[in-house]
């Protein structure tokens, strides 16, 4: 009996081989093309071409949860982190008029902000994983490329009494999900950031801005701690039978 | 040196100071929504991040003397640097008249000034460019 499997094996794994290869385009999905968003460039701006209209949770918005007002209730401002040149920490590090440049490199995205000297680093390839127990204040971020876009996801975020809003004292928790989308348009670069945190929000809350091309980063942002406390100089404290909301340099004998 | 009250308030200033000033720091309730005038000798300008400062002695209609804070709202140095300011804009000594809403509590003694209403030297001239245009 002729071994007819035998004399065709090499044309078996040839087709094999082609097979594997074309399904393998389909199971990645998606054009992995990388988008060029390297540069400097200005802060995000609204569809009215402010850089708050559409970015912001107002003061008493309608997607916060009772938690959040209990705690937005509560803060005393003179507690705020940012007064201690704490920084903000995405989303709302976007709702600050200054610059950011984006650096791509081959296994990470760094982005590197004006406001606050911020660097944050976004992993595209294997990373080790935070251990259970670290959390950041901007969070750890994964990102991928898909469909000529930079998708990027961050959790790991500490608890921040400032995270969803500096201005309004909404905090964000632990829970607190980001996710970006960066892709351009032109010249320009387009972001979408869509927020959830079900300890703080009802709903997801979502934004898209729109930066123009920068020269730079303006600057370094240095924060004076000096300059920072100074603003809260007549802002009165909510509790005022406690002791003096004063910087005590505690540790400095 | 006197300090001058002027009625009405001028809307697109407030306006912009708000956008500006809701950078993170709520004026809710601190400032009044009149604007005066006060000229008085430079004593100190704090030209650093987050928010520039100004520390500027005045001297009453009843002859006393008491210490005014200046600040700007939300702008920062880079912001503020854009509309030509810089550290060396106002030095110890300077005799300025600045333009801006006081605090609501009088006896605190500050003034929300903005970068579309700039101070001016002794001979009313702008210490710098004012600006124009939206932040």
């Amino acid at each position: 009996m002729i071994n007819h499997f035998n004399t065709s094996k090499p044309l078996v794994v040839t087709f094999t081989t082609m097979c594997i290869t074309l399904l393998s385009t389909f199971t990645y999905g998606a054009s992995e093309e990388i988008p060029d968003l390297s540069g400097f460039w200005g802060v995000g701006r609204c569809p009215d071409g402010s850089f708050t209209s559409c970015n912001t949770l107002s003061q008493d918005d309608q997607r916060l949860t009772n938690r959040a007002r209990a705690y937005q209730a509560a803060i005393d401002e003179y507690a705020q982190p940012k007064y201690d040149c704490a920084p903000m920490a995405i989303p709302h590090l976007y709702t600050d008029p200054y610059n950011y440049r984006i650096e791509q490199l081959e296994d990470r995205v760094n982005f590197y902000y004006a406001k606050d000297d911020v660097v944050r680093t976004v992993w595209l390839k294997d990373h080790p994983e935070p251990r259970v127990s670290d959390f950041f204040i901007q969070g750890h971020s994964h990102g991928r490329y898909e469909d000529e876009a930079l998708i990027i996801t961050t959790d790991k975020f500490t608890f921040d009494p400032q995270g969803l809003n500096a201005d309004f004292q909404i905090a964000s928790s632990t829970q607190k999900q980001v996710t970006e989308r960066f892709e351009r348009d032109g010249d320009d670069l387009m972001f979408k950031v869509t927020t959830i945190d079900t300890f703080f929000l009802l709903e997801p809350w979502s934004y898209e801005v729109r930066s123009t091309p920068a020269i730079d980063l303006g600057g370094e942002w240095s924060c004076s701690p000096r300059s920072s406390r100074h603003s809260l100089r007549f802002v009165p404290p909510k509790y005022n039978e406690d002791p003096s909301p004063e910087r005590l340099e505690y540790l400095q004998n | 040196m006197k300090i001058i009250k002027k009625m009405g308030m001028l809307i697109v200033t407030a306006l912009y100071l708000t956008s500006q000033a809701s950078a993170h720091h709520s004026v809710q309730g601190i400032y009044q929504e009149e604007s005066i005038e006060i000229t008085g000798t430079v004593i100190e300008w704090v030209f650093v991040n987050p928010h520039p400062f100004l520390t500027v002695e005045v001297v009453d209609e009843s002859g006393d003397t008491h210490e005014w804070d200046v600040s700007f709202g939300g702008p920062a140095v880079v912001a503020m640097t854009r509309r030509g300011f810089s550290k060396d804009t106002f030095n110890p000594g300077d005799v300025i008249t600045v333009t801006g809403r006081p605090t609501i509590n009088e006896i605190l003694y500050g003034v929300l000034g903005t970068l579309g209403n700039v101070p001016v030297d002794q001979d009313g001239n702008p210490v710098v460019m004012p600006a124009g245009g939206r932040p």
